[in-house]
């Protein structure tokens, strides 16, 4: 079923979210310095900025999901299980948040649940699980 | 499942990187199976009792 090793699996997956994560770091800060030195940016170059900066971060998931059909079978047990966590954290959170916003109980927040903190809050979410679940398979307490 | 993996992997002298690059998996997963903690699927456990040229009832042996 997998042609690649493990090994191969993660340098493959590396060699290319290293770059996409740089670039996206880079253009969270480029882009709106790019905007604002265009005085005021047309809607097209609004929107195209929008999307450059959010597309490394839709090229990570399919990352991802390749770095999952490649890995070793033990791994995936363990990505499937991070992923799933770090999802529903992530979501949990942007959704109940978004109804606390809904029924003024708190603040707008301009930044949230935006792709600006969903993306990389499930990021963290993901890492996070995937320690404890490692962390717990070691210990034979993985249920 | 027990599994006389950690056996016949000591008789060859292997470490477990050793084994897990033969087998192209990772160290964990081979620690994982050694210590019972992980059940690897068929094709794996195949793959396995091959490398070391044993019938796969002599590498995992079921406890159920």
């Amino acid at each position: 079923m997998t042609k690649i090793t493990f090994k191969q699996a993660n340098r493959r997956y590396l060699r290319l979210f290293v770059p996409l994560m740089i670039f996206y770091s880079v253009f969270c800060f480029a882009g709106p310095i790019m905007l604002r030195a265009m005085g005021e940016p047309p809607k097209w170059a609004l929107g195209l900025v929008a999307v450059i900066t959010g597309a490394p971060i839709a090229a990570v998931f399919w990352l991802m999901g390749r770095l999952l059909r490649e890995t070793d079978e033990y791994t995936r047990t363990i990505q499937v299980d991070a992923l799933l966590s770090g999802g529903a954290i992530t979501l949990s959170v942007a959704v109940i948040w978004s109804f606390l916003e809904l029924f003024q109980v708190v603040p707008r927040a301009r930044f949230f649940p935006s792709m600006m903190m969903v993306g990389p809050g499930f990021f963290f979410a993901y890492g996070v699980s995937f320690g404890v679940q490692a962390a717990r398979r070691r210990r034979g307490t993985a249920g | 499942m027990k599994t006389t993996l950690r056996e016949l992997r000591a008789a060859r002298g292997w470490s477990q990187g050793d084994l897990a690059d033969a087998l192209g998996v990772s160290r964990q997963s081979v620690n994982a199976i050694e210590t019972g903690k992980y059940d690897p699927s068929l094709p794996l456990a195949f793959r396995i009792a091959r490398l070391f040229g044993k019938r796969i009832e002599n590498v995992f042996l079921d406890d159920g």
